[in-house]
C-alpha cells in the first residue's frame, strides 16, 4: 500500500502483571491514525489487556499494575498523574458484550456528553444524540423511539448502541473489544460496515478472534502470544506472507 | 444394573425429593394456619366492646352548675353523684353491697363517659339521654363467651346478683356491642376494658422514623464506600467480617449497650422512643448493610465498565448508574431490616420500654410503649380481658410487618422489571 499515516498510539516496553501473573511482555506496537487495527491471537494471550491500557482502564482492576510507555500525540498516558477522565474522553470503547445503560437511548446517548459538558441546551444535545446515532448507522432504527430502554433492542442494535455512545463524546481513538463475538453474522456485517466508515474519523484498536473479520476491516495486524506481541504489519502482509512461523501456524488455524 | 432399572431409581428419587419437599411447605403452612388461627380466633373480638345502655338524667341539683357553662367549669365540676344516680336505675339494688356490685358493672370511667357527653352538648341540664356506657372487663368477658359462668359462686369473679342483672339487660336489649374506640385510642390501663394501644402504635411509629433516619443513611453510605471505593485489603476484609458479625450479635447486647452508653453515660431519658430508635439503628444498622451491599454487588460490571469508558469518573459510574440499579434491592432491604426493628422486643425491655405508661406521648422524648413491649406486658396479665388484648396487638404488629414485607416485594419487582 501506499504511505502510512501517521503514527497515533505509541508503546514502548509494556509490561503489565496481574499480581504475580505477568500478562504483557515488553509490547512494542505503533498504531496509526485513522486507520483500523486488528490485534489477533489465541485466548488470554493478552491483546485484550493491551487495549485496556490505552484507556487505562486496567485502572479499575486493583492488582493490575502497569510499566512501561505509551504515548498518545507523543503525550505519555501511563502517568499516575494524568486525568484518566479527560483520557477517557479521547479515548472511546466498545465492548465485547453490548452493555448499554438501563436507561433510554436517548439517555444512553447523551449521558457523555452531559458529564463533560458538550451539550450545554437541550438542542445542541439533539443534535449530538442524532449524529452520534447516524454515524452508528442506528438512527434510522431508533428516531421514532428514543425515550425507549436502550436494552430493548436487539443484540446488534445495542452494540451500534455502544458505539454511537462512544462517539457522542467526540473521541480520537475508538477501541472495540471484541464486538461483534456476542452476535449474529448480519449485525456483524452491519458493525464491519461501520468500522469501515467510521476510520476516516477515528483511529480503531479492534481485538478480534475472527481471522476473516481482522482481513475484512483492518489495515495492520498484530499478532499476540502468550502476552508478547509476536509479529505486527500490514494485514495483507500478515496474512498472505507472515516471517514468523507462529503467525503462520495461527493464521493457518494449527493453534489457537 | 440395568439402564432400566437405572433409570426407574433415577424417576423414583426424583418423586421422592418432590414429596419431601411438598411434605416441608405443607407443616410450614400448617404451622402458620394454627399460628394465625389462635390469634384470630383469640384476638379479633378486642376489636369490639361491649356497652350497657343507660338512662342519664342531668338533674341540675346533682350537678351544680348551669345551661351554657364554660368547658373549664364543666371539666371541673363533679359528675360522680349523677353518675352513681343514673348507674343505679339500671336494675333495683336492695341494699349497698347490691348497688356496689350493680356500679362494678360498669368501667370505672363511667363518670368520665358522662361528662364527655355532656361537654359534646351541654345543654342537657335537666333532661334525659340514652348513653351506652362501658362495660366492665368481667361483663365485657361474659358478654363475649369468654366467661365460665358455671363456676361454683365463690370461684367467679362475677356474683349471682351481677348475672341476674346480666340476664335481665340482656332480655331488655340493653347490652350492647360496638367498636372498640378505647383500643386504638387509649394508653395502657390497669382496667382491661380501657387499655388500648394508642400510646405503643405511637411509640413505635417514632422509634421507627428515627431508626430509620439513623440507619438509612448511615447503612447506605457504608455500603457504598465498602462496595464500590474501599481498597480491597486486610481492613476492608476485616470490617466485612464484623458487619455479618454484628448482623448476628443477639439483639439483647444491643439493649445492654444502650442501657450502658445512652441511659447511663449520655443520660438521655429513659423509656423513650428516642433511645428505642437509636437502638434499634444500631440493630438494624449492619442488617441494612448487607442486603444494600448484596444488591450493589449485583449490578453487572459491564455497566460500571461502560460509564468508566465513556469518561464517568468513578464517583459519577457509581451514582448515575450503580446507585441507582441498586436502589430496589437497597429499599427492599432497609424495609425488611426495619421490620426486624418494629417485632424486636428485648433491648427495648433493657431500656426501660416495659415501663407502665398511660399517657400517649407527643414527642420522641416522652415515655411510651412499643407494640412488641405491649404484647409482652399484656401477656403477663392475668385479667382475661388482656388475653384478646394481646392478641388484638399481635394482630396489628402483624399487619404492619406484612404491609411493610408486601411493600419491599412491591418496590424490587416494580422497579427490576422496568428495563428487563
Amino acid at each position: 500500500m501506499e504511505l502510512m499515516n501517521n503514527v497515533k498510539i505509541k508503546s514502548k516496553n509494556l509490561n503489565v502483571y496481574y499480581g504475580e501473573k505477568q500478562a504483557l511482555f515488553d509490547v512494542n506496537l505503533d498504531l496509526n491514525e485513522k486507520e483500523v487495527t486488528a490485534l489477533i491471537g489465541p485466548s488470554g494471550c493478552g491483546k485484550s489487556t493491551f487495549i485496556r491500557c490505552i484507556n487505562r482502564m486496567n485502572d479499575v482492576i486493583d492488582i493490575c499494575k502497569v510499566s512501561g510507555n505509551i504515548e498518545i500525540d507523543g503525550v505519555e498516558i501511563n502517568d499516575k498523574n494524568l486525568d484518566v477522565v479527560s483520557l477517557r474522553e479521547r479515548v472511546g470503547m466498545v465492548f465485547q458484550k453490548p452493555n448499554p445503560f438501563p436507561k433510554s437511548i436517548y439517555d444512553n446517548i447523551s449521558y457523555g456528553p452531559k458529564i463533560h459538558g458538550k451539550g450545554e441546551t437541550k438542542s445542541e444535545l439533539d443534535e449530538i444524540v442524532e449524529n452520534s446515532l447516524k454515524k452508528a448507522a442506528l438512527w434510522e432504527e431508533v428516531k421514532d423511539r428514543l425515550d425507549e430502554p436502550g436494552t430493548g433492542l436487539s443484540g446488534g442494535q445495542q452494540q451500534r448502541l455502544c458505539i454511537a455512545r462512544a462517539i457522542s463524546v467526540n473521541p480520537e481513538v475508538i477501541l472495540m473489544d471484541e464486538p461483534c463475538s456476542a452476535l449474529d453474522p448480519i449485525a456483524t456485517a452491519k458493525i464491519e460496515e461501520l468500522i469501515d466508515e467510521l476510520k476516516k474519523t477515528y483511529t480503531i484498536v479492534i481485538v478480534t478472534h475472527s481471522m476473516a473479520q481482522a482481513v475484512r476491516v483492518s489495515q495492520k495486524t498484530g499478532f499476540f502470544h502468550l502476552g508478547k506481541l509476536i509479529e505486527v504489519g500490514k494485514t495483507e502482509k500478515i496474512f498472505k506472507n507472515p516471517d514468523n512461523k507462529m503467525t503462520q501456524d495461527y493464521i493457518t488455524g494449527r493453534f489457537g | 444394573m440395568t439402564k432400566e432399572e437405572r433409570l426407574k431409581k433415577r424417576h423414583s428419587a426424583e418423586k421422592r425429593f418432590r414429596f419431601y419437599g411438598l411434605a416441608s411447605i405443607f407443616v410450614a403452612l400448617l404451622f402458620v394456619l394454627i399460628l394465625v388461627h389462635n390469634i384470630f380466633s383469640k384476638g379479633s373480638s378486642a376489636f369490639m366492646k361491649t356497652a350497657i345502655n343507660v338512662e342519664v338524667f342531668f338533674d341540675q341539683e346533682l350537678l351544680e352548675i348551669k345551661n351554657g357553662a364554660t368547658e373549664d367549669q364543666i371539666l371541673e365540676a363533679d359528675f360522680y353523684d349523677i353518675t352513681i344516680e343514673s348507674l343505679l336505675k339500671v336494675f333495683p339494688a336492695q341494699d349497698l353491697d347490691q348497688e356496689n356490685q350493680l356500679i362494678d358493672l360498669f368501667t370505672t370511667d363511667a363518670e368520665i363517659e358522662i361528662k364527655r357527653a355532656f361537654l359534646e352538648n351541654n345543654n342537657l341540664i335537666g333532661k334525659k339521654i340514652n348513653l351506652e356506657i362501658t362495660a366492665s372487663d368481667d361483663i365485657d368477658q361474659l358478654h363475649k363467651g369468654n366467661y365460665p359462668r358455671d363456676l361454683p359462686e365463690d370461684r367467679r369473679r362475677i356474683s349471682d346478683f351481677q348475672l341476674i342483672i346480666y340476664d335481665n339487660l340482656v332480655e331488655n336489649k340493653k347490652i350492647i356491642k360496638n367498636f372498640n374506640n378505647y383500643f386504638f385510642k387509649n394508653g395502657d390501663s390497669r382496667d382491661p376494658e380501657l387499655a388500648g394501644i394508642g400510646g405503643a402504635l405511637i411509640g413505635s411509629f417514632y422509634s421507627i422514623i428515627i431508626c430509620l433516619l439513623l440507619a438509612f443513611p448511615v447503612a447506605v453510605l457504608a455500603s457504598i464506600y465498602l462496595e464500590e471505593f474501599a481498597p480491597k485489603n486486610k481492613i476492608t476484609d476485616f470490617i466485612e467480617i464484623n458487619i455479618n458479625n454484628l448482623a448476628a450479635v443477639p439483639s439483647i447486647v444491643y439493649g445492654l449497650l444502650a442501657l450502658q452508653i445512652l441511659l447511663a453515660t449520655i443520660q438521655l431519658p429513659r423509656s423513650t422512643p428516642l433511645v428505642a430508635g437509636i437502638t434499634l439503628a444500631l440493630m438494624t444498622l449492619p442488617r441494612i448493610i448487607i442486603p444494600c451491599r448484596a444488591s450493589l454487588k449485583a449490578v453487572p460490571p459491564s455497566i460500571r465498565e461502560g460509564a468508566l469508558a465513556v469518561g464517568a469518573s468513578k464517583f459519577q459510574s457509581v451514582f448515575h448508574h450503580v446507585v441507582p440499579l441498586a436502589l430496589p434491592g437497597t429499599l427492599s432491604g432497609t424495609i425488611i431490616g426495619l421490620a426486624q426493628a418494629l417485632g424486636e422486643t428485648a433491648p427495648l425491655i433493657l431500656i426501660g420500654m416495659v415501663a407502665f405508661v398511660v399517657d400517649i406521648p407527643s414527642t420522641p422524648i416522652d415515655p411510651s410503649s412499643s407494640l412488641p413491649v405491649q404484647v409482652y406486658l399484656w401477656s403477663e396479665s392475668a385479667e382475661r380481658g388482656f388475653v384478646e388484648k394481646t392478641s388484638a396487638t399481635i394482630m396489628m404488629l402483624l399487619s404492619f410487618l406484612i404491609v411493610m414485607n408486601f411493600l419491599a416485594v412491591y418496590l424490587r419487582q416494580k422497579f427490576e422489571k422496568r428495563w428487563n
